[in-house]
C-alpha cells in the first residue's frame, strides 16, 4: 500500500522501527524500515486500556477483600489461572484457592516464593499486599520505568 | 563469534529461515523464504481464545515456515526439544562454541528487549542466538533493526514459557545445505500447498471460506455483543492482521513479493499478475483496518459501519478466491 506515515501519535513500540512491505512507484513489494503503521497504535492502545481497566479491577477487589493481592499480579502480569498454574507447577485449583483472602494469608513462605520469583518480586510484597508493577514495567534491576507511554 | 548477517525482517520465523540460510551462504529474502515455506494462510477459530477474544490468523501455523524448508532436499534442520532449562541452556552453548547459530522459539512476555507495549504472552517467537558474553546472549531478533543483548535468566524463562505453542526450550540450526537450490519445484510446490489451504479446505473457518465466515460473523458483532465487546473483537482482528511480524496487510504484501521476486526469476509474467492482485486484496484489508482504528477510537466517519467493513473483507475474500483459481490454474499448465 501506498502510504506514507506521517502522523505523530504517540508510537506504542518506543519508536522502534519495524520493516513493512511497501509498493514502490513500479508496484513492487519492498520491505521497508518505519516505524508503527498509525491505525495498529490505535489497536494496541485500545487493547491495553482493556488490559488497564482489568487492573484496576482487580485493585478495587483487592480492596474489597474479596480476593488475595495475588489476584493483582495475575492479572496484571496478563496471566489466567490455568497459565499461572502452568508457570508455578500447580494445579489450577490450588492457584484459584490462593486468590481468596482467607488462605493466602495462611500460605507457608515457601509457597509464596514461587510467586516471587515468577514474578520478581519480594515475599514481604505478597505478605503485606503491596502492588508492584507487572514484568513488563520493571527496569533490567528491577526498577519502575517511568512515563508509560500508553494511552 | 560467529559473525551472524543480521537482517531485518517484517516476520520472525521467515526472518530467522532467512537469516540461517544466508549464513550458510545460501542467500534468500524473508519474501522468499515466506513463500517457499507456504506461510499464507487464513483462519478464523471462536472457539478457540486469546484473552476471551477469537483467534484469527492470516499465516501458517507456527513452524511451518520452517519445517517446509527443512524438507527442501538436501537442507537438514536439526531440532531438539528440553525438558530442563539447565540442559536447554548447556545445550545453547555448546552449539555457540562450536560455531553454530542458533534458532531459538521464545515467548515474547519474558524477553526485556522488546518494547513493553508488545510484551504478550505470545509463545511462538523466533529468534537466533551467534554468540555469548557473560551472561548475556548475543541474539539477531528478525524483527529488531539491530542485534540485541538478552541476560541467559530471562531467555531461560523465554525458552520455558508456559502456555499456548509452549517452546519447551525448542532450538533448531542448519546442519546441512546442498550447493546450489533449485528453487522452482520449490516455489510450485510452496504456491501449491497455499492454493489447497485457501481454496481447498472442507472446514468452512480456513482460507476463503474463513474470510467470508468472519465477514459473516462481524456484521452481527455490534447486536451480538454490544457496542463495547465488538470493538474489542474489531480491534484483536486489525491487531492480528497489522502487529509487528505481519508486514501490513496481514501477509499480503509480503507474499505479493514473493509471488514477484518468483515471477522475475522464473520469467512468468503470471505470477506477476497475481502479485499486483494480491497487493490489492492486501490495501482492502488495510482499508479496513483504517475503518475499524476510527471505530475503535470512537470517532467513526459517515458511512463507516459493522455493515461496511464485513463488506470490505468479503471483497477481500473476493479478490484473493481470483488470485488463488489464477496460480491454480498456472500450477496446472
Amino acid at each position: 500500500m501506498k502510504t506514507s506515515n506521517n502522523d505523530t501519535e504517540k508510537d506504542i513500540a518506543n519508536n522502534i522501527k519495524t520493516v513493512s512491505y511497501t509498493s514502490d512507484a513500479d508496484g513492487n513489494q519492498k520491505p521497508v524500515s518505519g516505524s508503527y503503521w498509525q491505525p495498529v497504535n490505535v489497536v494496541n492502545h485500545q487493547a491495553w486500556r482493556e488490559i488497564e481497566k482489568q487492573i484496576e479491577n482487580s485493585k478495587e477487589k483487592i480492596r474489597a477483600g474479596r480476593v488475595s493481592c495475588l489476584h493483582y499480579y495475575m492479572t496484571a502480569n496478563q496471566m489466567s489461572v490455568g497459565l499461572l498454574a502452568s508457570y508455578t507447577g500447580q494445579s489450577s485449583l490450588l492457584v484459584r484457592l490462593h486468590l481468596l483472602p482467607f488462605i493466602f494469608t495462611r500460605l507457608r513462605r515457601e509457597t509464596l516464593q514461587i510467586y516471587a520469583d515468577l514474578f520478581k518480586i519480594e515475599v514481604e510484597d505478597l505478605i503485606e499486599g503491596i502492588l508492584k508493577p507487572p514484568l513488563y514495567q520493571q527496569g533490567e534491576n528491577g526498577k519502575v520505568q517511568g512515563n508509560r507511554n500508553i494511552d | 563469534m560467529i559473525n551472524f548477517p543480521h537482517t531485518q525482517s517484517a516476520h520472525c520465523e521467515s526472518g530467522v529461515a532467512a537469516n540461517l540460510m544466508g549464513e550458510k551462504n545460501i542467500p534468500m529474502t524473508e519474501a522468499m523464504a515466506f513463500g517457499l515455506g507456504a506461510g499464507l494462510f487464513f483462519g478464523y477459530f471462536p472457539f478457540i481464545r486469546i484473552n476471551g477474544l477469537p483467534l484469527v490468523t492470516y499465516r501458517a501455523a507456527a513452524g511451518q515456515i520452517l519445517k517446509r524448508i527443512g524438507q527442501i532436499n538436501g537442507v537438514k534442520i536439526t531440532e531438539k526439544r528440553f525438558r530442563r532449562p539447565d540442559q536447554a541452556m548447556t545445550a545453547l552453548d555448546q552449539a555457540i562454541e562450536n560455531g553454530i547459530p542458533v534458532g531459538l522459539q521464545t515467548g515474547v512476555f519474558w524477553l526485556p528487549y522488546f518494547p513493553r507495549a508488545l510484551r504478550f504472552h505470545f509463545n511462538a517467537h523466533n529468534l537466533v542466538v551467534y554468540g555469548k558474553e557473560g551472561d548475556e546472549y548475543l541474539i539477531s531478533d528478525p524483527v529488531f533493526p539491530t542485534p540485541v543483548r538478552c541476560h541467559a535468566k530471562d531467555l531461560a524463562r523465554a525458552r520455558f514459557a508456559s502456555g499456548a505453542l509452549a517452546p519447551k526450550g525448542k532450538m533448531y540450526y542448519v546442519a546441512e545445505v546442498p550447493e546450489k537450490i533449485e528453487r522452482r519445484p520449490l516455489i510450485i510446490g510452496g504456491i501449491r500447498s497455499v492454493c489447497k489451504m485457501m481454496l481447498g479446505s472442507p472446514f468452512p473457518l480456513i482460507g476463503i471460506r474463513g474470510i467470508r465466515f468472519m465477514a459473516n460473523r462481524l456484521a452481527k458483532w455490534p447486536e451480538r455483543l454490544g457496542k463495547e465487546r465488538a470493538d474489542l473483537h474489531l480491534g484483536h482482528v486489525v491487531r492480528m492482521q497489522e502487529e509487528i511480524g505481519t508486514g501490513g496487510g496481514g501477509f499480503r504484501f509480503m507474499y505479493s513479493a514473493f509471488l514477484q521476486e518468483s515471477g522475475k526469476e522464473l520469467d512468468e509474467p503470471a505470477l506477476l499478475e497475481s502479485a499486483s492482485a494480491l497487493t490489492a486484496s492486501g490495501d482492502r484489508w488495510r482499508q479496513f483496518a483504517v475503518m475499524a482504528a476510527r471505530i475503535c477510537k470512537d470517532r467513526p466517519r459517515q458511512g463507516d459501519s459493522y455493515d461496511v467493513m464485513a463488506d470490505m473483507i468479503r471483497e477481500c475474500a473476493s479478490f484473493e478466491e481470483k488470485v488463488f483459481e489464477e496460480l491454480n490454474r498456472w500450477l496446472k499448465q
